[in-house]
């Protein structure tokens, strides 16, 4: 880590974030305390399906501390129900299914864990108690739970309004598929699925509401990714108009695409504290986040390539599947990650021809959130099929990723959706994995160990991430999230303010954003202070921070803002050092004035002047020093890379471990590279948990049984390699702005590579592994030493 | 996630704990590190109405000289036993145990008592009591003092024979024969879980590298720490070969009757028993001076 040098940008600044978090002086939303509060305890469902018949809430309303119990019968008087998806324009898309639901279960509960009733109480002490003492009758119905489950129609809609199990359904034909199957040499078929699991941030969700009837507003304190979707999503709910609302986040314990949700759990506790007159807060506990607070993933694709005798995989159709649960996510339902997932499929690849079927269907299970990359699926089952051309055909995989990625500037030139694959690096990428694990050495090793009974295996994947992706035809893609806007300004005591609608989770922007207005305006790092996560003053914003978006968009409006400010800033200084402004500049914080040494003008006292002595300034001359900024995105551009490692296997107890994991990554320039590396770290992390640990499972009965930490296991740091990060020369698309998104690429990418390593680690004993769960259970069954389940 | 009410006592002296156990008998629960029983109070799945703190009792922990082994107080904390030179002196099977319970942060709350009291099938120190021979030292005002073995005292999973008014005071692990080799092994999907399952084993060879007495528990696979004397017995005289050790192995999972859960088939467990009982069984015999 460095302190901040001549340039910030490019360095490994220490984030400013760091000495309150890392010595528990966060204020998190557990952290909120506010006179007269109450708390607040959700009574969920036992049941994975059932109809509610009755909810008796008399002796918990007896309980002493116990100030009001709400139902779906109170929701349906207080509330209206939330249409999931209309905000983000959802129900424009043809084939897709958006049941409305309340805040807790009204006649049926749909998934283990569906809150029933809320209790407010004056400790959550006394909640708890209070809901021991409710009485529920429910009467079950079949649980739809599978895949086969939901699309068999004799089995129960879960939403009698949809008539079926079916969420969303969309076919995709890009190019002449038939030609591309008539032209292959051989088809290879495989059925290939990821598992249920999820984002499990440290800090659960949880929310304090707060109506004060005098001012007629009701203030949320939100652990979010995006304080203005609870504001633009609860008045049709509460009845609050949005004017109304204001709504707080602090700091925020991860988030992960989870909490880019406006949850159900938030509109009853909106509802209560309006309906009381007094604070309420829910902050979620484990058991109930690890059943309910959102699961990601669970797909499942039939694939079939076209694939030629030298290793081109040429065409592909996928009929893909996803499970969704029961309620949908709001503003973005899971159901259309299916089309993503499809969308995704080709990334480097030159396809030339991809016939997609995307479904996705209801059950009894818990809300499908997004979770980092959520499209991911349409990777892995990219980099699982060149595998498969590769045991197929007897290439190293490493030689068929060779002829199967683009190469810059060589055809094609686009994706077939027509997004330019403009400065990719992927083929560079693989070059340098390749030579950092010096890949035929480490085949002559594989082979000795071999001998031994030793099992290593290699593995690599590549991946892009368009955050904003580069300009089709001159456009940018339409994009609900829309143009990134920023308020810069000078303060009265000379500090430059930022203000940003991004929501740092864990990003660092508060330091980042803080690098680029530093160099841009010539002033101290420290003399700037970025402010977020208050409605009241932050610009609007459908997502406030995800989709990797903050490098490109809130750097991009920040450098762009800076120099609008710095020339406003020159402009004045001109006026009163009497000074033609092209003759200043601006550096650690002071006007100066280019070869006149002892000219001096301070940014404090410029601003002073400006705040106090508005006399002296000429008149009409533009005295204020703010500045909107709205920037687009500009050409935009690919992240991306290649992850490869190296793993053993202990085949008699199904083990895994890494020898090497090594990120070879380009994301343009990096503002912070420690961050950048951070947040790639983290997603391998995430992706050693999904591949050998994670899972959201369900029996067949729709009972959820990975319900604690027993058994919801999390990768911990003696399972987590070392990843070496390195970064390769990238292309410049913009003639400003080139910082690129890295958010979601590691937890994209590295479920591949390591799947793909346990594969070649497994070769001698024929294993094909189709899944991306990979536990020791599963792997000694892959090996033949137990029975598959 | 919040405990059910229960009132708090903070007794001084072991004999304000037994007047307390004594006055309130199946209402009354001890805690001693808390590591075990606060996640199950916060998930009431324990809903005590008194809750007796052992923390503010003098001279309940401490490690002592035992019999060629190490005695240990009750609330003897696991990290100050992991500590110990004396035990890493005496006891290597417990020495090598100790590290693999939990993480540092745990083993500095949880005690050795907590631990045998509570009596987890897939805990390590069970095992190692069961293996080793271990007295279990129980005192309660109307018994007075009884000492069990770990035969006695492990009667299923989280149920031992302490009666409701009666206190673990003391874990007595005698010393080990002359020349034993001692392993503990296990398999876990991360290291700090409750194991898979987990190998105690002890070799003691003969002059003619023959095995002269062997010793072998499993945990995680039946309600109690299992030892197994029919193979103890058989390994007896048999000369030490990888034929000799698989063949063990083989006849320690043959009875066992195993269940399925969330981290595998009950067929997985056994085969990662036989293949832990055969590492356990190598290391020790290796450790007994075995030839490699
Ligand atoms: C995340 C985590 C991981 C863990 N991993 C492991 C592991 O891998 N292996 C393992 O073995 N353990 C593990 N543990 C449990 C840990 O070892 C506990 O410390 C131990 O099981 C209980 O000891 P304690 O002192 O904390 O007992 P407590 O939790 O205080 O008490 C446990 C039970 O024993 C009773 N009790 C305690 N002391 C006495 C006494 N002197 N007389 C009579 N009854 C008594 C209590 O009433 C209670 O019923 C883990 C715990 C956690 C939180």
């Amino acid at each position: 880590m460095t302190e901040v040098g001549a340039r910030a940008v490019g360095a490994s600044v220490r984030r400013v974030e760091d000495p309150r978090i890392l010595t528990g002086r966060g204020r998190y939303l557990d952290d909120v305390v506010l006179p007269g509060m109450l708390h607040a305890a959700f009574l969920r469902s036992y049941a994975p399906h059932g109809r509610l018949l009755s909810v008796d809430v008399a002796e918990a309303l007896e309980l002493p501390g116990v100030v009001a119990v709400y139902t779906g019968a109170d929701m349906q008087r207080l509330t209206e129900p939330g249409k999931p998806g209309v905000i983000a324009g959802m129900d424009q898309m043809p084939g897709m299914a958006l049941p409305a639901s309340y805040g807790l279960a009204v006649d049926k509960v749909r998934h283990v864990g569906d809150p029933i009733a809320l209790v407010v109480a004056e400790s959550r002490y006394l909640a708890e108690d209070a809901l021991e003492l409710i009485e529920v009758d429910i009467e079950p119905l079949e649980a739809v739970v599978s895949y086969a489950d939901a699309l068999d129609p004799a089995k129960p809609p879960l939403f009698e309004e949809v008539g079926s199990n079916l969420a969303f359904q969309m076919e995709l034909p890009l190019g002449d598929v038939d030609g591309a199957f008539a032209r292959a040499d051989r088809v290879l078929t495989a059925t290939i699925s990821v598992h249920r699991h999820h984002p499990n941030p440290m800090e659960t969700r949880g929310i304090v509401a707060s109506w004060d009837s005098a001012a007629q507003k009701l203030t949320l304190h939100a652990s979010t990714q995006s304080p203005h979707m609870l504001r633009l999503l609860l008045p049709p709910q509460i009845g609050v108009p949005m004017e109304q609302i204001r709504v707080l986040a602090a700091d925020v314990g991860g988030g992960f695409g989870l909490k880019n949700s406006v949850f159900r759990e938030d509109v009853a506790v909106a509802a209560a504290a309006k309906d009381l007159g007094r604070p309420v807060k829910w902050v979620e506990d484990r058991l109930e986040h690890l059943a309910t607070g959102g699961h990601a993933r669970e797909e499942k694709a039939d694939v079939e390539l076209a694939v030629t005798d030298d290793g081109r995989i040429i065409g592909a159709r996928l009929d893909l599947v996803l499970n969704v649960g029961a309620y949908l996510a709001d503003p973005f339902p899971g159901s259309t990650m299916a089309m993503a997932a499809v969308m995704f499929f080709q990334g480097p690849m030159k396809l030339e021809a991809l016939g997609a079927k995307a479904t996705s269907v209801f059950s009894n299970k818990a809300t499908y959130v997004s979770y980092r990359g959520p499209w991911a699926t349409g990777d892995f089952l990219r980099e699982r099929s060149l595998d498969i051309v590769a045991r197929e055909l007897g290439l190293d995989p490493v030689e068929v990723r060779r002829r199967n990625y683009v190469v810059r500037d060589e055809s094609p030139l686009a994706m077939l959706t027509g997004t330019p694959y403009l400065g990719v690096t992927t083929r560079e990428c693989l070059e340098e994995a390749v030579r950092l694990l010096d890949v035929p050495a480490f085949r002559e090793r594989q082979e000795a160990a071999r001998a031994e009974g030793r099992y290593l295996g290699l593995g690599l994947a590549a991946y892009l991430e368009g955050a904003p992706p580069p300009k089709t035809n001159g456009e940018r893609q339409a994009d609900i999230v829309g143009d990134e806007t920023t308020y810069l300004a000078v303060d009265e005591r000379g500090r430059v303010v930022i203000t940003t609608r991004q929501q740092p989770h864990g990003q660092g922007h508060q330091t980042t954003l803080a690098q680029v207005a530093a160099d841009e305006l010539g002033v101290r790092f420290t003399d700037i202070d970025v402010l977020w996560g208050d409605t009241d003053i932050t610009p609007v914003a459908l997502i406030g921070t995800g989709g990797s978006r903050a490098a490109t968009m809130a750097n991009g409006s920040v450098l762009h803002g800076s120099r609008a400010l710095k020339a406003k800033v020159l402009a004045l200084a001109a006026e009163l050092l009497e000074a033609d402004a092209g003759d200043l500049e601006l550096a650690d914080s002071t006007v100066s004035v280019r070869g006149t040494p002892g000219i001096a003008l301070p940014l404090a006292e410029l601003a002073r002047i400006v705040a106090t002595e508005p006399e002296r300034l000429p008149d009409g001359v533009d005295a204020d020093l703010r500045i909107t900024e709205v920037f687009d995105g500009g050409e935009g551009g690919w992240s991306g890379g290649v992850h490869a490692c190296v793993v053993e296997v202990d085949v008699e107890t199904g083990l895994v471990a890494f020898e090497r994991y090594v990120v070879v990554e380009d994301c343009g320039l990096p503002v912070n590279p420690a961050i950048v590396e951070g947040q790639i770290r983290g997603g391998v992390a995430q992706a050693v948990g999904a591949v050998l640990l994670e899972h959201a499972a369900y029996d067949e009965d729709g009972q959820f049984v990975a319900a604690s930490f027993l058994d919801y296991l999390m990768p911990t740091s003696t399972l987590v390699p070392d990843i070496e990060v390195h970064h390769v020369q990238t292309v410049l698309n913009d003639p400003d702005v080139n910082f690129r998104g890295v958010g979601e690429g590691g937890m994209i990418v590295a479920p591949a590579a390591i799947t793909s390593a346990i594969e070649d680690a497994l070769a001698p004993f024929g294993a094909q592994v189709r899944e991306q769960h990979l536990p020791p259970s599963r792997i000694l069954e892959l090996v033949g030493t137990v029975p598959v389940r | 996630m919040k405990p059910a009410p229960f009132a708090y006592a903070a007794p001084t002296t072991e004999d304000e704990v037994l007047d307390l156990l004594a006055e309130h008998g199946d209402e009354g629960k001890v805690i001693a590190g808390g590591q075990s029983l606060l996640p199950m109070l916060s998930m009431r799945l324990a809903r005590p109405s008194v809750l007796i703190d052992l923390n503010g009792v003098a001279g309940l922990a401490g490690i002592t000289e035992f019999d060629g082994g190490v005695a240990f107080g009750a609330t003897t904390r696991e990290r100050a036993a992991e500590r110990s030179a004396l035990v890493g002196d005496r006891l290597p099977v417990l020495a090598e145990a100790l590290p693999l319970i939990g993480h540092e942060a745990i083993r500095n709350r949880g005690t050795i008592g907590g631990s045998i009291a509570h009596a987890d099938a897939s805990a390590e120190l069970p095992a190692v009591a069961a293996v080793t021979d271990a007295q279990l030292v129980l005192r309660s005002r109307a018994g007075g003092e009884r000492v069990l073995s770990a035969a006695e005292f492990f009667q299923g999973h989280y149920t031992t024979a302490l009666a409701d008014d009666e206190l673990l005071t003391e874990v007595r692990i005698p010393g080990s024969p002359p020349g034993a080799g001692w392993a503990f092994t296990e398999v876990a999907r991360r290291h700090g879980d409750f194991a898979l399952v987990g190998v105690a084993a002890m070799v003691v060879l003969d002059d003619a590298g023959s095995v002269e007495a062997a010793r072998l528990c499993l945990m995680g696979v039946a309600d109690v720490p299992l030892r197994l004397p029919a193979v103890e017995a058989s390994l007896a005289g048999q000369p030490v070969s990888a034929d000799t050790v698989a063949a063990a192995a083989t006849d320690a999972v043959a009875g066992l009757e195993l269940a399925s859960d969330v981290h595998g088939s009950g067929d997985f467990r056994r085969h990662l028993a036989e293949v832990t009982v055969r590492r356990a069984l190598t290391t020790a015999a290796d450790r007994a001076g075995a030839p490699a």
